[in-house]
């Protein structure tokens, strides 16, 4: 038998109590896309890690076209030419794009940094990207302005720029809408074509069909078996990767009569004239093509963007949050798009994650806190969402990313809110949490609360919501509930409106 | 507080020699333990340079010169954790201003006491509501903003006092601070265990002390989820200015009378203390217990080098290596936050 060009055996490593990878085996071929699946905290960003030399195995070894592979740092393989995107982002927010993308491996000439080289590099990844940045090339815009999904583009371009012939993308879809993630499959194509060999890691189950050829599911830390993509149905796959799971039918919607959250003409930085109303016990989706101002709109009814004019009631009552602060004061929760940069206070336990929006409901005078009372909450809301952590007081930097974005949503169940916004609060969770996250919103619903939920992936919308705002350019142009509530009409309804409106 | 505790290491099933190991080579990071194990180190070799060292009254002096600095060093430990460059270089005017206030209204005697403790700490308080405004209003940096603030002090204790500071301490501060009372412990160690739990129990179990740390570990997800990060910064300046008046009161108290630079020499060692401690200057990371082992290393260390009468006996040798010392403590941990980030 011919060796594999790239043959991991015997990959373990452990984090004090924690068993990231139990003896894991992987091989690939070049010129394939080969997808590693499995549950959160399943060990497959340790495993990629180790390939690029991010993380130090405790044992194990890596073969790259047979020659074993020794990195003491992702310096030495980019040389041998792996080049990753983690599912962390590690761009720098103060810096353009460009910068960005030829940060570490940056053009010189006579010992100064050659921008017109680095300019030479970088465009055309930009230009061929420009669909997914809906239609610019944001070359010297500032990553701050851009929206996670555009970030998450930027980090792929930046992989790419590094010309590599092992691609690693560590759950770079997970919040990718689906026009970015077409242009990533057509360049993942030719990639395929030119002989590179590119590691996929998704849980989105359309996209492993769409482009892998193989696919290696590890469970609790090693591969469980390797399979060809399309010889196996879908329902297999799923059970290979989560186990066995009951079907999600389409839950019976719980809507009242009572309207909850009433928005009127709201305008913001990026939202223009939004009216609707989200009625008690309704999940109301915001879709739409990427960039067209849903995140905005979440962060403009939580006062976390300021809001230009326009009126908001939640139950008949005006409510004008000025902050963050006010808004839970009136009842709503917000999960942020952006995990690491919004959602966590990565240096800090788990334990005083899940507690801070609600710390003051279980203080004593608003002050005194009690730690069995604290763990308590904390263990409830983590088991709510079905996290994987060792300790409470671990950062929650340690958790795999799928049980950080737990923690990002968990840590609203104790507030109680009465209006819920959530900004994509299912990237990089697994599929079977995810069902287990969407039957909580659902729960938190038939309690009488208002759910107003975007998502980067149109499939999670037509599953959970009972009505979806198709949103473009800031505003609110279609409502689409129903019959009409397919895939298909979601898309529609986005690209109609692109028509009519450019041609007007 | 600094080092995260991990049980589940302990549940874990591996063979003891590795579990020992791991043991081991978690407490060698830990800023506490290595800040405590030097500390005794010093004061070992100091005891056996001078016997004298090791003797308990001289003990207890050691402690009672670290409690200045550890008292002084509660509010820059708060500040350091609020993060966003966090830092407050006044301590030491303001501890200053506090004492040349007190020993004013003192003059001597107990009359006055309340309010003159009342008078240095509002003092004290002011020059952290405006160094809080000039951070968080003006957005001056931190590091500037505190530094010039040490000039705006000065100048108005100059203005107070007309360059001669008068009064001197209260006998009941004094009897507080050096008087005997339980077990032969002056009542500062006593005061400073007090304000020790109280800063310890604030940090770790109230919820300004988790706001506190959050927003230091990250200000934006801190406002997202319902905090004011810019009131928990503010009220950390505004603390960390009376704790430095505290602090000046229980030098006056110590040294009865005042002089205009009085509290100087705890600038830097505040920050030092905290950052030995293991309080990180990025910010969200730390807490008092390591500060108050760091300001009884830096104090074993000052009372080395005066026992060592390095440079025939005189004080300036000693104050350069101290300032060096010092230099290379900040730059080390400076530099660890750039690396960490
Ligand atoms: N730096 C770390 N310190 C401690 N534990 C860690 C660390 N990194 C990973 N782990 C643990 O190792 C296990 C595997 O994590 P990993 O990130 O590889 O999971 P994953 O398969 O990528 O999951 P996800 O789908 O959620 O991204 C998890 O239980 C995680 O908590
Ligand atoms: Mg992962």
């Amino acid at each position: 038998m011919p060796t594999p060009y790239l043959q991991m055996t015997g990959v373990r490593k452990r984090y004090g109590g924690v068993t990231a990878l139990a003896g894991a085996d992987f091989a690939a071929e070049a010129g394939t896309v080969h997808a590693v699946l499995g549950p959160n905290g399943s060990g497959k960003s340790t495993l990629l890690k180790v390939l690029t030399g991010v993380v130090e195995p405790d044992a194990g070894e890596v073969r790259l076209e047979g020659r074993p592979l020794r990195p003491r740092g992702p310096r030495d393989t980019l040389e041998a030419g792996i080049s990753a995107v983690y599912q962390e982002l590690s761009l720098v927010e103060d810096f353009t794009v460009v910068d960005n993308l030829v940060l570490g491996v940056e053009p010189r000439r006579w010992g100064l940094r050659d921008r017109a080289q680095a300019r030479r590099i970088a465009l055309p990844w930009l230009e061929r990207f420009a669909d997914a940045f809906g239609g610019r090339v944001p070359a010297d815009e500032r990553v701050l302005g851009l929206d996670p999904g555009e970030r998450q583009v930027v980090e792929i371009c930046k992989a790419l720029v590094r010309d590599p012939r092992v691609l690693v993308l560590d759950e770079a879809t997970a919040s990718l809408r689906r026009r970015q993630v077409e242009v990533l499959f057509d360049v993942v194509e030719e990639l395929r074509e030119a002989g590179v060999l590119v590691l996929f890691i998704t849980h989105r189950l359309a996209e492993i069909r769409a482009v892998c050829d193989r696919a290696t599911i590890m469970r609790g830390g090693t591969d469980v078996t390797t399979v060809t993509v399309g010889e196996l149905p879908e329902q297999e796959l799923v059970e290979l990767m989560v186990g066995e799971m009951a079907a999600v039918g389409a839950a019976p919607s719980t809507a009242r009569e009572q309207v909850r959250l009433e928005v009127r003409d709201l305008s913001g930085p990026r939202v223009r004239e939004a009216s609707f109303q989200v009625r008690a016990g309704e999940i109301v989706g915001v879709g739409g093509l990427q960039g067209q101002g849903q995140g905005s709109l979440l962060a403009t009814l939580f006062g976390a963007e300021r809001r230009h004019s326009g009126t908001v009631l939640v139950d008949g009552r005006e409510v004008r949050p000025r902050s963050p602060k006010q808004a839970v004061r009136s009842g709503l929760a917000y999960v942020p798009g952006n995990r690491g940069t919004q959602g966590l206070a990565l240096g800090r336990p788990i334990l005083e994650n899940m507690a801070l929006p609600s710390l003051a409901r279980r203080a004593l005078l608003g002050v005194g806190l009690s730690r069995r009372r604290e763990v308590e909450a904390a263990r409830s809301a983590a088991g709510r969402m079905a996290t994987k952590y060792g300790s409470l007081d671990d950062p929650v930097a340690t958790l795999s990313g799928g049980n950080q974005q737990k923690v990002v949503v968990g840590k609203w169940f104790a507030t109680e809110p009465r209006v819920v916004l959530m900004d994509d609060p299912a990237k990089g969770i697994d599929v079977r949490a995810k069902a287990e996250l969407f039957g909580v919103v659902r729960d938190l619903a038939a309690s009488g609360v208002a759910v107003l939920v975007s998502s980067s992936d149109d499939r999670e919308l037509v599953e959970v919501c009972d009505r979806v705002l198709v949103m473009f350019e800031g505003r609110v142009v279609d409502d689409v509930h129903g019959e009409r509530l397919t895939e298909e009409t979601l898309v529609a309804a986005a690209m109609r409106v692109t028509g009519t409106e450019v041609g007007s | 507080m600094s080092t995260v505790e991990r049980p589940r290491a302990a549940e874990q099933g591996d063979n003891a020699p590795g579990r020992a190991t791991g043991v081991l080579r978690r407490l060698a990071r830990d800023p506490i333990v290595v800040s405590g194990v030097a500390a005794l180190v010093l004061w070992g070799v100091a005891a056996l340079v001078s016997p004298a060292f090791a003797s308990w009254s001289q003990i207890v002096t050691l402690l009672v010169l670290a409690s200045f600095l550890g008292v002084i060093a509660i509010g820059q430990t708060l500040v350091v954790i609020a993060g966003g460059e966090g830092i407050d270089l006044s301590v030491g005017a303001t501890a200053t201003l506090a004492a040349i206030v007190a020993s004013r209204h003192m003059d001597g005697s107990n009359e006055g006491f309340v309010g003159a403790v009342a008078l240095a700490l509002g003092a004290a308080a002011v020059v952290g509501a405006l160094n809080a405004t000039g951070i968080l209003v003006f957005r001056v940096p931190p590091l500037v903003m505190t530094l010039g603030m040490i000039s705006v002090v000065y100048g108005f204790i100059r203005l107070y006092t007309g360059g001669r500071p008068a009064g001197s301490a209260a006998p009941a501060l004094r009897s507080l601070v050096g008087g005997d009372t339980v077990a032969g412990i002056p009542g500062v160690l006593w005061l400073w265990l007090g304000l020790s739990v109280l800063v310890i129990w604030l940090l770790r179990r109230t919820s300004y002390g988790w706001r506190l740390y959050a927003v230091g570990g990250n200000p934006t997800t801190a406002y997202l989820s319902g905090v004011n990060p810019r009131l928990v910064k503010a009220s950390a300046y505004v603390l960390s200015s009376l704790f430095a008046g505290v602090g000046g009161l229980l030098l006056l108290g110590y040294t009865q009378t005042v002089f205009l630079r009085l509290a100087d020499p705890y600038m830097l060692p505040s920050v030092a203390a905290t950052v030995v401690g293991g309080t990180a200057l990025i910010g969200g990371i730390g807490g008092y217990l390591g500060t108050i082992i760091g300001a009884i290393l830096l104090t074993v260390l000052d009372s080395f080098l005066r026992v060592l009468q390095v440079g025939g006996g005189g004080d300036a040798p000693r104050q350069i290596i101290y300032g060096l010392v010092l230099l290379v403590v900040l730059s080390a941990y400076g530099r660890q936050k750039r690396l960490r980030q």
